[in-house]
């Protein structure tokens, strides 16, 4: 794209804020109900192409029965899932139990609200945009909305009164902030490009180059955090099926259930395409396909289309990290996202800060400026090299702990019988010993 | 490159419109001394990270001791050259004139002490401090480290940050950033209290109440702040005396938010009704720390209260005078009386101290220069008073720590004539006695309070000092006219910091009793300087 | 002219309506067996604990270490933002006093990385 057809666009055309500003509510009231039910029948295609794809990937054929390639495969399985048994465990606290699966459903809807998905548009005579609301900090409600997701998860844990699903919602309410750090630094340097947080000004800075190719580090920060605060393979360790069985949702059933798998694909596609927003242009066509008639393919309803692909590709991404990456452990991954992507944002903040200062300075010649980033480069890489690679060797002799303090038994610590037990035991031994075999026990806890 | 290159297509038709947001002012001379001491806060993080163990006690106490000297060798290198009036600078949010230069050398001094008295080893077998403090009192873990000789070294970054938040806090002509210096000061001081190598139940408990009741008081402060933002719709002292010299706003939220300000700002000075943490944490925090809290939060938080009084409600005093009058009734009757009571050493140091805030808060509310100078004397005089008595309940000992309660104290003089002597004149200095720095303080406090038409007020308060002399005088009948019991405590022989500590404060505790005028001058040198803009 | 917020709060009423119907209705439209092993705790068929991690039990320390540096970099990520936005404004002072800021930041991190605040095991 040239420079002059930028200019030409930034004459013409309104900016989203201005346009959705004289919206009728009838119109709004359209466009939210319009959204709400494609990001309704999205989640649906969106849980049936995960399969498919999944399965392809894993050479077999995937859900093929319900309707034509089993599209139909995720209306079956919600109608399955309504009909089942709702079941509130004895222990659970009701309210916060019933409570925690319909806040989780809220913020993904929200945080779609403000997606830029297109420019100007003309809707039943009325001159509007393709987005539902443009707010002067949309990109904080995307993230208050991800933040509020977690309460969710936290209380659904909780009230569950059950170890696992505790467990499961203490990591994932660990690894969602921890990656909610990682994501929100990494569009610092898209703001610090835009010079605006509201989401439309933003996708509108990037006509002349998205932000992928300016900041390469952030969108690939972006990227892996985008999984991470998704609870998504291969960060997906608050429901890993080994150790914690279903993770902060094991408790729930029928469409509470639901609402926490709704919520959670609703998450993937909130942050695809926020990422589209950010990173990939949003509605605007592609280079190749932008020369064609002057650029005729980003305007009207066109947008829809390359911001649903590039939403789509995304998540086919998220997909196929499901289906290659092995899970990792949760100390690498915490590990990870506060050793590696915390620092790396900071630094990367500051060095584009300062290049975009320099490139701003006036009466600094080329030359000067290679020379002022090549000391910084320097410094950078001394710098790194003085930090000293391992702990500090605790000198002091420690008496061991068992984790919290609490002194460790010994290891050949004979554990007195109760009484009840040893009636029990008295009376087993009494028996003839081929009683007690195995078998019999395990039969026993079959029972059960 | 080519990111900057990328950078600079895209984006450089968006460059032109942007208008340059001017940078504020910073004189860097007049607030060095702050920058300094909360740079080498930083710095000592640093240590804790990167030194091995057995280097970071040496370290630290080097680093804490010259960052004192250098900051004080700052103030007085602009003590010389600095303007009457005072400056206002980082765009009106401090003002470095000479009340704040003054406080600010009264704090690096005793925090000179104090810190003094945390470096040292010698009295207790490494510190005074644990060397973790998160481990659960009353295992094994907790009786083997009370055992070994670490300590937690984090004490001296965490002193040299609340010591910055004093300087900010007594300087900042702005309720924002008072709060934020409130916090600042108040965190690490939380924390301190909580490291004692002895009695680490007490000790925990202690940080506990004050962090508890600290956090009620910083969100009384900061309701106080957003009612008078919303009556003045500004934060800085100065709009809010102008706001209230001369408008017909709502008088509501002008004396809401002044009271609830004020509570904030006493209960840190612990005054009054306000004063139910002092008791509790002074006696279960670390000595050295509680000597720092004593000396120094109280000279931070009385700065404050003048700073705020002066500067915002000057206009307005006609109607909050007559209750903070009955405030410093109610503390000085509460520490003399109860005061008489305590059998604990540290406890009966701290209803002292609420004595003395009320005392104090006599000064500060007559809102004259001779009030304003005689409050400074006064906090500077009680401040190394405190830190030298401080450091002698430090040294009196028995096999389980410090022997703090009174029956222990009996006879004393009998074997240590030397301690007990010092104990004595520092007992009297507190109970305001001639010849020592406490009765000039009383004198030119009581004084600018009659000056100004508070007569019944001083009244109060000479018989509230002579109450609160009978329980020093106690203290000292005790050490003197008793039999020390066989089993009593021994006075442990100070390393050279105590030593250095305790002589340092009973010295200027003398001089200042004799030849006030010096610092009297200075502390009357000029008033308080608020942003004009 | 609509407050920008309206269409916000039409999605929040719907998506809670949503939400709310889906989860309220499920106990009306699904069967109901009783079976007292049904509303006990899932712990993959052991007798559930006697004494569940809810209240009284204690929750390992590191989350709660984790939870305070969310704070502080949340907070950092709070004054980045308005500081982002107004970047090309404020240039050189910005940028040294964005770089300072997060190096204040950076002395505690540090602190906590090398105490091994950030290593879970």
């Amino acid at each position: 794209m040239t420079t002059t057809a930028v200019l030409a666009q930034a004459q013409q055309r309104l900016s989203n804020a201005e346009l959705l500003a004289d919206d009728p509510l009838w119109l709004t009231l359209i466009k939210v109900v319009v959204l709400f039910i494609v990001v309704m029948l999205t989640l649906a295609l969106l849980v049936w192409a995960e399969r498919r794809v999944l399965g392809r990937l894993q050479n077999r054929p995937g859900p093929n029965r319900a309707g034509p390639f089993g599209m139909l495969q995720s209306i079956a399985d919600a109608l399955k899932l309504s009909l089942k048994e709702d079941i509130r465990p004895a222990r659970a606290d009701k309210w916060v139990y019933i409570m925690a699966p319909i806040i989780g459903g809220i913020p993904p809807f929200l945080a779609m609200a403000v997606m830029p998905f297109g420019g100007e548009v003309t809707m039943f005579g009325v001159q509007t945009a393709l987005q539902v609301v443009d707010l002067p900090v949309g990109v904080l409600v995307v993230l208050a909305c991800s933040s509020v997701g977690v309460y969710s998860i936290v209380l659904a844990g909780w009230s569950s009164g059950s170890p696992y699903p505790l467990l499961g919602a203490l990591r994932s309410a660990a690894q969602v902030i921890s990656y909610e750090i990682a994501m929100g630094l990494s569009i610092v340097g898209v703001v610090l490009f835009a010079g605006s947080l509201s989401t439309a000004d933003i996708a509108a800075a990037q006509s002349g180059g998205w932000f992928a190719w300016i900041l390469p580090i952030s969108f690939v920060i972006y990227l892996i955090s985008m999984v991470g605060e998704t609870n998504r393979a291969p960060f997906d360790l608050p429901e890993a099926e080994s150790e914690l069985v279903g993770g902060f949702h094991t408790e729930y059933t029928s469409l509470k259930f639901l609402m926490f798998f709704l919520a959670e694909y609703a998450n993937m596609v909130v942050v695809s395409a926020f990422a589209t927003t950010l990173f990939l242009g949003g509605g605007a066509v592609p280079w190749p396909l932008s020369a064609i008639a002057d650029n005729a393919l980003s305007s009207g309803y066109w947008p829809l289309l390359w911001f649903g692909l590039k939403t789509a590709l995304l998540i086919f991404g998220f997909i196929w990290a499901r289906a290659a990456l092995p899970r990792l452990r949760y100390d690498q991954f915490m590990k990870f996202g506060w050793k590696v992507l915390v620092p790396l944002n900071l630094v990367w903040i500051v060095a584009v800060t300062a290049l975009r200062v320099l490139r701003n300075a006036e009466g600094v010649t080329s030359g000067q400026r290679i020379v002022i980033i090549g000391v910084a480069v320097a410094v950078l890489v001394l710098g790194s090299l003085l930090l000293p690679g391992r702990q500090v060797a605790d000198e002091e002799p420690q008496v061991p702990l068992a984790g919290s303090g609490y002194p460790l038994p010994p290891l050949d610590l004979t554990v007195p019988t109760p009484p009840r037990q040893r009636r029990t035991v008295r009376a087993r031994a009494e028996q003839p010993r081929e009683a007690v075999t195995a078998s019999g026990k395990e039969a026993g806890d079959g029972n059960a | 490159m080519t990111v900057l290159e990328a950078a600079h297509t895209s984006l450089g038709g968006f460059l032109a419109q942007v208008t340059p947001i001017q940078a504020p002012e910073i004189d860097y001379a007049a607030i060095l001394p702050m920058l300094i001491v909360l740079g080498a806060a930083c710095v000592g993080v640093l240590f804790e990270a990167f030194l091995p163990r057995y280097q970071r006690w040496s370290w630290q106490v080097a680093l804490t001791l010259l960052t004192l000297v250098g900051a004080g060798l700052a103030l007085v290198v602009y003590l010389r050259d600095n303007p009457q009036q005072g400056v206002v600078t980082l765009a009106g949010v401090l003002s470095v004139d000479r009340p704040a230069l003054f406080l600010w050398g009264t704090l690096l001094v005793l925090a000179f002490g104090a810190v003094l008295l945390i470096a040292d080893r010698s009295v207790e077998p490494g510190g005074a401090f644990v060397s973790h403090a998160a481990v659960r009192p009353g295992t094994i873990q907790d009786r083997a480290q009370a055992a070994r000789l670490g300590m937690q070294t984090e004490v001296f970054p965490l002193t040299l940050f609340a010591l910055g938040g004093m300087m900010v806090f007594c300087a900042s002509n702005n309720l924002l950033t008072m709060f934020i210096a409130l916090e600042v000061l108040s965190l690490p001081l939380y924390l301190m209290c909580g490291l004692a190598r002895r009695r680490r139940l007490l000790s925990q408990e202690a940080a506990v109440k004050y962090f508890l009741l600290g956090a009620f008081a910083s969100a009384f402060f900061l309701y106080g702040v957003a009612l008078l933002y919303g009556y003045a719709n500004s934060v800085r002292l100065r709009d809010i005396a102008e706001a209230a010299a001369g408008t017909n706003r709502s008088d509501t939220l002008l004396y809401a938010g002044l009271g609830l300000l004020v509570v904030g700002l006493l209960f840190k000075a612990s005054v009054g009704p306000f004063h139910a943490w002092t008791p509790d944490v002074y006696q279960g925090a670390p000595t050295p720390v509680t000597a720092f809290m004593a000396a120094c939060t109280k000279v931070a938080a009385f700065g404050g209260i003048l700073r705020v009084l002066t500067g915002a409600f000057q206009a307005t005093s006609w109607e909050w005078r007559g209750v903070l009058w009955g405030v410093a009734i109610v503390s000085m009757i509460i520490g003399a009386v109860l005061g008489l009571t305590q059998t604990d050493i540290k406890r009966m140091i701290a209803y002292s101290s609420v004595a003395h805030a009320g005392f104090l808060l006599v000064g500060s509310i007559a809102l004259t220069g001779e009030g304003l100078s005689g409050t400074l004397f006064y906090l500077l005089a009680y401040g190394f008073t405190t830190v030298a008595a401080f450091g002698v309940v430090s040294l009196v000992r028995t096999a389980d720590g410090e022997a703090t309660h009174l029956s222990q104290w009996a006879g004393l003089a009998k074997r240590s004539p030397l301690v007990a002597g010092v104990f004595t004149f520092l007992l009297l200095a507190l109970a305001g006695i001639p010849l020592t720095s406490g009765f000039i303080g009383k004198f030119v406090v009581f004084s600018a309070a009659l000056k100004d038409g508070m007569a019944p007020l001083v009244v109060v308060a000479l018989l509230a000092s002579a109450v609160a002399a009978f329980f020093y005088l106690r203290v000292v009948v005790l050490m003197y006219f008793s039999e020390p019991s066989p089993e009593g405590p021994t006075v442990s022989v100070p390393g050279s910091f105590t030593m250095v500590a305790i002589t340092l404060g009973t010295v200027i505790t003398f001089v200042l009793g004799v030849w006030p005028a010096f610092v009297l001058d200075w502390a009357g040198a000029g008033g308080f300087a608020f942003s004009t803009t | 002219m609509l407050d920008p917020y309206v269409p916000l709060v039409l999605m929040f009423v719907l998506a809670t309506a949503f939400s709310a119907v889906s989860v309220l209705v499920a106990p009306l439209i699904g069967p109901r067996r009783y079976n007292r092993a049904k509303l006990d705790s899932y712990e993959c068929g052991i007798e559930p604990s006697p004494q569940p991690i809810v209240g009284g039990g204690r929750t390992p320390v590191a989350y709660y270490l984790t939870a305070m540096l969310f704070i502080l970099f949340d907070i950092e990520m709070v004054f980045l933002y308005p500081f982002a936005v107004t970047a090309d404004a404020l240039g050189l002072f910005g940028l040294v006093e964005i770089a300072l800021f997060i190096a204040t930041v950076g002395f505690a991190y540090a602190y906590v990385w090398r105490r091994g605040g950030l290593d879970w095991n």
